[in-house]
């Protein structure tokens, strides 16, 4: 990797700033909302159980309308687990629609993983095999998406939790030939590539030469925990400049495809990482990626 | 192997329930043996415990004195579908609990559970059974404070509903 000065020499691009907002914290976005140009919005962490039924929750959806004059909305599921050999999750679909029928939104985006098998929930996202028997699949799904929206559609590389499958493609290959015959576009998630490194000797600079990096529509950043040396992907912490500087080179790489670089966290760690903390990282990024 | 076996067989991996086999594919041998299958584990319970945390406080601070938070934990990602919506995971690991042997978690659990349940809407009225004298148990969960260590037995009921002060009130039974 170049080193941070001449990073910041090759960002020439202005991308945007978006964080992840779960709603329900005023407070919170009162501080986010100068310093973002774009929300991120998960449906499944905004909905809410009404029985057996799931729906949006009315109250956050309306905090979102409210702020809709000030900002974009990106739509990022957690939840449709594309690569499920038996189908993908109809309730994210319903989620999908009601939440693009009260809101506008640039473009919308799920994880290449899947969460479930034959119904049963596995509790973290695994990554897909690079086979071409997973490619077929994932790229008739992505193809119906387009085709039921009509707006762009990205998918983002998830950490491999376990070792990987026996494949047919390397991880950038399998991208390369999913965007090209999909026309999808592509979020690379700057601290999953982090972990993968860590874990599992993952080679960053071989993947991103590899990569058509024309695709990368989106950038996340994040940081997690490590635990008995593995870093977890769990959005508790404010980002490492590592992760900045690698997110940079993808960008100056992008040839100005990059749109958009998010700060992910989750709800349950902004009392420990407190307002200020939150507002300064998305700050850091301005100065890091609008410069 | 193909993609649904593969899948089928991970998914096994993660919730215990699948034992690997000489016969089986050297992917998945390797992949049961591995250092990451166990952090993977330890990564789900870390992301449950955080929306636990959030969600049923006095039901996880219990478990948390109790010191079986995580096998309760574990048994739950075993034995349980768990949904991706976190809305419906506290809802249903408290259900679970609430049908606990262990009368103090099952009783905190119902508790817990009934008091999410008419907080957002819910008219019904629920009646829990306690063994002990709920408001000092209650009051050291919900400050965070050390439990009694000889709590006062007896036959208690808490009953929760909307149209309560509170949401709560404690009976002693006859």
């Amino acid at each position: 990797m170049a080193a941070s000065s001449q990073l910041e020499e090759k960002v020439t691009t202005c991308v945007s700033i978006g964080a992840t907002y779960e709603g329900r914290d005023p407070a919170l976005l009162e501080r986010m909302l100068p310093l973002v140009d774009y929300i991120e919005v998960t449906p499944e962490t905004i909905a809410e159980a009404k029985g057996s039924r799931i729906s949006l929750s009315k109250e956050v959806m309306s905090e979102l309308k409210n702020i809709s004059s000030e900002v974009k909305f990106i739509v990022h599921g957690v939840g449709l687990s594309i690569g499920s050999h038996d189908g993908w999750s109809p309730t994210y679909f319903h989620l999908l629609d009601e939440f693009l029928d009260q809101i506008a939104v640039a473009w919308h985006s799920e994880h290449l993983a899947y969460t479930k098998v034959d119904g049963e929930h596995l509790g973290i996202m695994l990554a897909m095999p690079k086979t071409d028997e997973a490619l077929d699949m994932i790229c008739e799904r992505v193809t119906t998406m387009q085709e039921r929206y009509k707006l762009p559609f990205l998918l983002e590389n998830v950490v491999h939790v376990i070792p990987d499958a026996p494949s047919d493609y390397s991880d950038a290959a399998f991208l390369n030939e999913l965007t090209k015959r999909t026309g999808c576009g592509l979020i690379l998630d700057a601290y999953n590539l982090e972990c993968d490194a860590h874990n599992h000797g993952f080679n960053i600079p071989r993947f991103l030469d590899e990569l058509d990096m024309t695709n990368v529509r989106e950038l996340h950043v994040a940081r997690g925990v490590e635990d008995n040396g593995f870093l977890l992907d769990v959005h508790s912490q404010i980002a490492a400049s590592s992760t900045i500087r690698l997110a940079q080179d993808v960008v100056s790489q992008a040839e100005g495809n990059a749109k958009v670089v998010v700060y992910e966290f989750m709800p349950e760690a902004v009392p420990g990482l407190g307002y200020d903390a939150i507002a300064e990282q998305l700050g850091c990024l301005r100065a890091a990626f609008r410069n | 192997m193909d993609l649904a076996t593969q899948q089928r067989k991970l998914l096994g991996l993660f919730r215990s329930t699948y034992k690997v086999t000489a016969n089986d594919d050297a992917y998945i041998r390797k992949v049961a043996r591995s250092r990451d299958l166990a952090e993977g584990k330890k990564n789900i319970a870390l992301w449950r415990v955080w929306v636990f945390e959030r969600t049923c406080a006095l039901t996880v601070n219990l478990l948390r004195r109790q010191n079986t938070l995580s096998q309760r934990l574990e048994e739950f990602i075993t034995i349980e579908n768990i949904s991706p919506f976190r809305e419906t995971q506290a809802p249903a690991f408290l259900e679970w609990l609430g049908r606990s042997d262990d009368d103090l978690v099952s009783s905190v659990a119902r508790f817990e559970l009934a008091l999410i349940k008419v907080r957002q809407g819910d008219r019904h009225t629920y009646t829990i059974p306690w063994k002990i004298e709920p408001t000092s148990i209650l009051h050291s969960l919900a400050k965070n404070t050390p439990l009694e260590s000889d709590p006062c037995a007896g036959n208690y009921e808490v009953v929760v509903s909307r149209k309560m002060p509170g949401h709560f009130r404690i009976y002693r039974s006859r």
